[in-house]
């Protein structure tokens, strides 16, 4: 009885000493950053003066309010990724936000106050074209949705739909826009490529048909890229062949309607080159008819401000050069902002009335470029009127780089958003370089000793320059003590870095790919980011364009920092999926600067990369890249190198994978730098696919070889570090028939250790593979629920060698030991924790869909949890077996900072043993410490100095006082 | 035996039976698309202060409704099959509940969410709602310090008493006085223990250190510290 209530205290114990954040340790050393991605639409909120609402829909499905003092989020809301979340369309009116999502499938309503949602209703299918909000009468009342083949108009108030009409003629005219002027009639409009545009009119009330129009238009292809409505409803649209720009009346009722042409030349205009131009309307209520005023891009750099007056079209301002334009309103009056280029770094934004083309006075801007970055791709102009009726504004700008920066006149930067960083790919940390001083006392350390007499001197003189930094300490302490808090700055930049003593503050290289068109292209770039982990601040960042789309990335760190003076070196290997095209990128983590070592240039498609541990005189890891002709080539390729390589090539093997054929292959180095082929595994295709094939982490470190069993024996640990776990899948997805497979391939030799099959399972499959288990996670169709299961190899009680491991010479299969559980949830993405030398405990942390991160004791999931508990296994502390895991709030690691569609967790040691620095990234980036086994290394941050120092004071003087009286009464007992 | 078994059940209870109300269905649809309806509510709060926050996470993220801000939700498109619905807010915790939706549509109902036993039924009455069942608990609760925890310390205890009864007690009693002195000798030999009779502390050492430190349990003083440390 009494040893069951132990063991119960145990578990107890064991639930509740795991991984835990004190509530006083918020924000000490984790942070958060929230993105939303690459803004597509945007609006101010501007139904209050005073209100502090930017709302953005981007690209990666999230519609959220920004403050746009501080650039925070006021509000969130993240949908699906991938299509069916798509933002098609954004409007906006009052306090609400109206959202077309997924192709036209749904439309929603958002409260922008609070942040809800206000009705969502299901449209009927039907390829979605553009929408609209028609007013009538002065007061916006309802949304207009144009779909392929249907227009359907639904009440602002409830989502309701008002009418649906069938478009006529629907297969062959292409209906690409729909427009309201408030007048009570919504437009329709589509064309029959190089033939004829096709207008018709519908009544707001009931849906009727008021008229339907065709006008010949052979030079038109397309409506939306080419056209805009302006003044009292004319449709006006620009053609690039002849040139000139055509006009027509909506409202005209007559049946052989025409478009006027008005030739570019007849207005003194002239088209640049190439180039496709574009018209720029505005409507600033929906409720009434757009301006008259309008802007006709001609060229990359050249806007004019039009305006069609009494049916003629009048140049009010031409603007040369000019970046990009953007009209905006307030209250009555309606300005154009035009930004310009001033000098290489730098642009200016002026404001115009809109009316009269003049300049309004005080209005510019200066907007300053980083030359790391890209070019302006949109201004959005947030305008009000000042006390005395001037129009003042501030400015968001968004770059090309995907970057959100937010000004006030006359140029001071309230905030900028980096959004690229939503979009993570790969990510590695680095540690910081020593001080001139911390190198020297390491170097004290590293050298061979060379005479005592030296060595004294040496350690004295090591101790003057740890005297000579504590007093310089004390010195600042104390003048920044006599300066006002505010001057005092603790800045972050790349000068003051240095490595702090636990080695807890690294540099997080974080490689982001985005896409972005340009001039009707898609392109693909991608940016490097050097962010400082204590702080989460930028501290470079590196813009690169031309990336094939569907590249891969690997980041690897060739030389660290601890090789001084040689700098740091990182190589990042894009690869072109489809081609196999591979450049290599390579720049000095700390600083961002690409590396004057040059990449070779690697004309062959590149199958297979990897770091030897093998180093060049200057200490950089050499990198070995396989061709598709199994040659192999090696970065840095020094005669250094290639002697190395000659001399330990027979112990050079590597594997490649073929999951397109289902075929693993293992190769052999050989002397002259080709290959041979030494085995190969085929796992058949028919029936299943390669899905994932997963290895050891290279800077792991195994820290016991094995574990004490209840009987005071060892039970040894099978740490193969050649062991891949390959995951497959079964092409069948019945949920019968379906099933996960893995396998354990030892990849020198190409022997199947072990291979479990998982039936009536489906993936996705998340893996973990470190020391001598894997655990995976798994959908069990059967069952309907997540399920992880983990598998521990064991050499069994003794060691066959154990000075080294070769899996050339292993006669002895291992023990396999697998065991499952049930996790009552679904995951994103899984990792497990890493510290310096593997004695801490190890810790999965599982990223899970509602954005917590849960730090997972590996404990639970060991294949030798006892169903019956016995005495050994209470030896051993083993937890009994349970089938259902807990996800314990306690254990999130991230609190309520919750981070959003997780997409990785990257792990790396820091210089203390017990902790392991994370860094989880998606849709947000948060860095936090962990700690699996507490902090057993250093004090804990609620170390009560008081009262140990109380306590010792206090010991203190009770021996003054008892010393004392102790000669007193000595004194007393001689006199007696 | 039976303490334990009781306290495995109370856990499970605690794990188990939190789990409120579910989710209430919809009979519209939409070709062979449903819906899935509710309404959340976190007892004592305004709908505003918290619906900017929550999502509704239907299989993990396979499906995403969110919240209007009267705390009801609706998740569109969804097939027919068997969900696991689950309201998500950084603040409040809300109890998942499987849906089932049959292929017609038409037979759907909602009940706990019970991962071992998948067969097991436990309806949720119809319609319903999905109420919170209090804030999320993130955070570990410091060890606190008070004079009562220093004094109450067994080890503290140990050496405070002996202490005290040293000092103290030839004050007290006048020691000089051979009436007193007899009298104390006479409860000594009652406070004696009884040979026969297991000494507490020797029968602690035992149960603590297993079968293997029962040999050599040794006088009473030894056999504490054992004890002691396991705290």
């Amino acid at each position: 009885m009494a040893k069951l209530i132990l063991l119960w205290l145990k578990c107890v114990i064991l639930y509740n000493a795991v991984g835990a954040v004190f509530e006083d340790q918020v924000g000490k050393f984790d942070w958060r950053q929230q993105y939303v991605g690459k803004v597509r639409f945007s609006h101010f909120d501007t139904h209050v003066q005073s209100s502090k609402k930017v709302l953005v829909a981007t690209e990666n499905n999230v519609f959220a309010a920004l403050n746009t003092r501080t650039g925070e989020l006021f509000w969130r809301h993240v949908d699906k990724s991938g299509p069916e979340g798509n933002i098609d369309a954004l409007l906006h009116h009052g306090q609400d936000a109206i959202l077309v999502v997924g192709n036209g499938r749904l439309l929603r309503s958002w409260d922008v106050n609070v942040g809800g949602l206000n009705w969502e209703i299901v449209l009927d299918s039907g390829s979605f074209q553009k929408a609209c909000l028609v007013g009538q009468q002065g007061t916006v009342k309802n949304v207009a949705v144009l779909k392929k083949n249907i227009i359907s108009l639904h009440y602002l108030s409830n989502g309701h739909q008002k009418w649906i009409e069938n478009l006529p003629e629907s297969e062959t005219v292409d209906y690409q826009t729909v427009y309201s002027g408030g007048n009570g009639e919504v437009y329709a409009l589509g064309i029959v490529p190089h033939s004829h545009v096709v207008i018709i009119a519908y009544s707001t009330d009931d849906g009727e048909i008021i008229k339907q129009i065709s006008v010949e238009a052979p030079w038109l292809s397309n409506i939306v890229a080419s056209c805009a409505v302006i003044g009292q409803g004319v449709l006006i649209c620009v053609d690039s062949a002849t040139p000139s720009l055509y006009m027509c009346d909506l409202h005209l009722d007559t049946h052989d309607l025409q478009m006027t042409q008005i030739p570019l030349q007849s207005l003194g205009l002239e088209v640049a080159p190439d180039f496709q131009p574009v018209l720029v309307s505005h409507q600033p209520n929906s409720a009434h008819q757009p301006l008259s005023e309008f802007f006709l891009q001609l060229g990359p750099d050249n806007f004019l401000l039009l305006q069609l007056n009494n049916g003629q079209i009048v140049t009010l301002r031409d603007f040369k050069p000019a970046l990009l334009v953007s009209f905006a309103t307030t209250g009555e009056k309606t300005i154009a902002a035009v930004m310009s280029p001033k000098n290489k770094t730098a642009c200016s934004i002026n404001l115009f009335s809109a009316e009269t083309g003049r300049r309004l006075l005080d209005t510019t801007l200066i907007f300053v470029m980083d030359p790391n970055g890209g070019k302006p791709e949109k201004i959005y102009i947030q305008p009000f009127l000042k006390k005395d009726d001037s129009v003042g504004y501030r400015a968001m700008v968004q770059t090309e780089d995907h970057t959100l920066t937010f000004i006030q006149q006359p140029g001071r930067v309230m905030w900028t958003r980096e959004e690229a960083l939503s979009d993570v790919v790969t990510m590695e940390m680095v540690d910081l370089p020593l001080t001139g001083t911390q190198a020297e006392l390491e170097g004290e350390f590293g050298k061979k000793a060379d005479g005592l007499m030296s060595m004294v001197f040496k350690r004295l003189s090591s101790q003057l320059i740890l005297l000579q930094a504590w007093i310089a300490h004390l010195w600042k302490l104390f003048y920044d003590a006599r300066k006002p808090r505010s001057q005092v700055k603790n800045e972050v930049t790349i000068e003051n870095l240095s490595r702090d003593e636990f080695n807890l503050q690294k540099m997080m290289v974080m490689v982001t790919a985005s896409g972005k068109v340009h001039s009707f292209r898609l392109f693909f770039f991608f940016q490097l980011f050097g962010i400082d982990s204590k702080t989460g601040s930028i501290l470079w960042r590196h813009y690169l364009e031309d990336v094939p789309s569907n590249a891969a990335f690997k980041l690897m760190v060739q030389r660290t920092t601890a090789h001084f003076p040689h700098p740091p070196q990182c190589t990042l290997l894009i690869k072109d999926q489809d081609t196999g095209l591979t450049t290599l990128h390579v720049f000095n983590p700390i600083f961002g600067k690409k590396s004057h070592v040059n990449p070779p240039a690697l004309p062959q498609p590149i199958l297979q990369s990897f770091l030897l541990p093998l180093m060049d005189q200057d200490y950089a890891k050499v990198l070995l890249l396989v061709d598709d002709q199994y040659k192999v080539s090696a970065f840095p390729s020094t005669k250094n190198v290639l002697q190395q390589l000659q001399e330990m090539a027979s112990s050079i093997f590597f594997y490649l994978v073929d999951s397109s054929q289902g075929r693993l292959s293992g190769y052999r180095l050989r002397t002259d730098l080709s290959t041979e082929q030494i085995w190969e595994v085929v796992i058949p295709m028919e029936i299943q696919r390669i899905v994932s094939v997963k290895g050891k982490r290279p800077n792991e470190h195994v820290h016991s070889q094995g574990r004490v069993m209840g009987d005071r024996s060892v039970l040894y640990k099978y740490l193969n570090p050649n062991l891949l776990a390959v995951v497959t899948e079964s092409t069948d997805t019945h949920q019968e028939r379906s099933f996960v497979g893995i396998i354990l391939i030892d990849g020198v030799t190409g022997r199947i250790i072990h291979e479990a099959v998982q039936r009536k399972a489906r993936g996705p499959v998340h893996v973990v593979h470190s020391e001598n288990w894997v655990v995976y996670e798994y959908w069990s169709t059967k069952s309907r629920r997540n399920e992880f299961s983990v598998i521990e190899l064991y050499e069994g009680m003794e060691l066959y060698n154990s000075t080294v491991f070769s899996s050339l010479d292993r006669p002895h299969a291992p023990q396999v030991l697998q065991q499952s559980y049930i996790f009552p949830s679904a995951i994103s993405t899984m990792e497990a924790t890493l510290t310096e030398k593997g004695i801490t405990s190890r810790h999965l942390l599982i990223g899970l869909p509602s954005g917590g991160i849960l730090s997972l004791p590996k404990m639970f999931l060991d294949p030798r949890r006892p169903e019956i508990v016995s005495e050994q296994s209470r030896e051993e502390n083993l937890i009994p077996y349970a089938p259902e895991l807990m996800i314990r709030t306690e254990w999130f690691i991230n609190y309520n900072q919750s981070i959003s569609r997780v997409r990785g967790i990257h792990t790396s040691p820091s210089g203390l043993e017990s902790t392991c620095l994370v860094v989880a990234y998606g849709l947000d980036i948060y860095q936090t410490r962990v700690y699996p086994s507490k902090q057993f290394d250093v004090l804990k941050d609620d170390y009560d100095y008081m009262l140990i120092s109380s306590v010792l004071l206090a010991l203190f003087f009770a021996t003054m006082i008892s010393k004392r009286l102790a000669e007193v009464k000595l004194l007393n007992r001689a006199w007696r | 035996m039976h303490l334990w078994m009781l306290l495995m059940f109370l856990g499970w209870c605690f794990t188990e039976m939190e789990a409120g109300p579910g989710a209430a269905m919809s009979t519209q649809t939409n070709g062979d698309r449903f819906k899935i309806e509710g309404r959340a509510i976190v007892p004592g709060v305004k709908t505003q202060d918290w619906v900017s926050t929550a999502r509704v996470l239907v299989d993990g993220e396979e499906h995403v409704g969110f919240l209007r801000t009267d705390g009801s939700f609706a998740v569109n498109d969804v097939p027919s099959g068997s969900y696991v619905v689950e309201v998500v807010t950084p603040t409040y915790r809300f109890d998942p509940v499987r849906v089932d939706i049959t292929s017609k549509g038409k037979m759907r109902y909602a009940r706990l969410v019970n991962y071992i036993k998948t067969s097991e039924v436990i309806r949720q009455p119809y319609p319903l709602q999905i109420r919170s069942s209090g804030p999320h608990s993130y955070f570990m609760k410091r060890e606190t310090w008070g004079w009562t925890d220093f004094l109450m310390n067994p080890m503290v205890m140990m050496m405070v008493l002996p202490l005290l009864i040293i000092v103290l007690l030839p004050k007290v009693v006048n020691t000089n006085d051979p009436e007193m002195r007899k009298e104390m000798e006479q409860s000594m030999n009652m406070l004696n223990p009884n040979p026969e009779l297991p000494d507490v502390s020797e029968l602690m050492t035992k149960l603590f250190s297993g079968s293997k430190g029962s040999s050599k349990a040794g006088s009473s003083s030894k056999g504490t510290r054992p004890a002691a440390k396991r705290r």
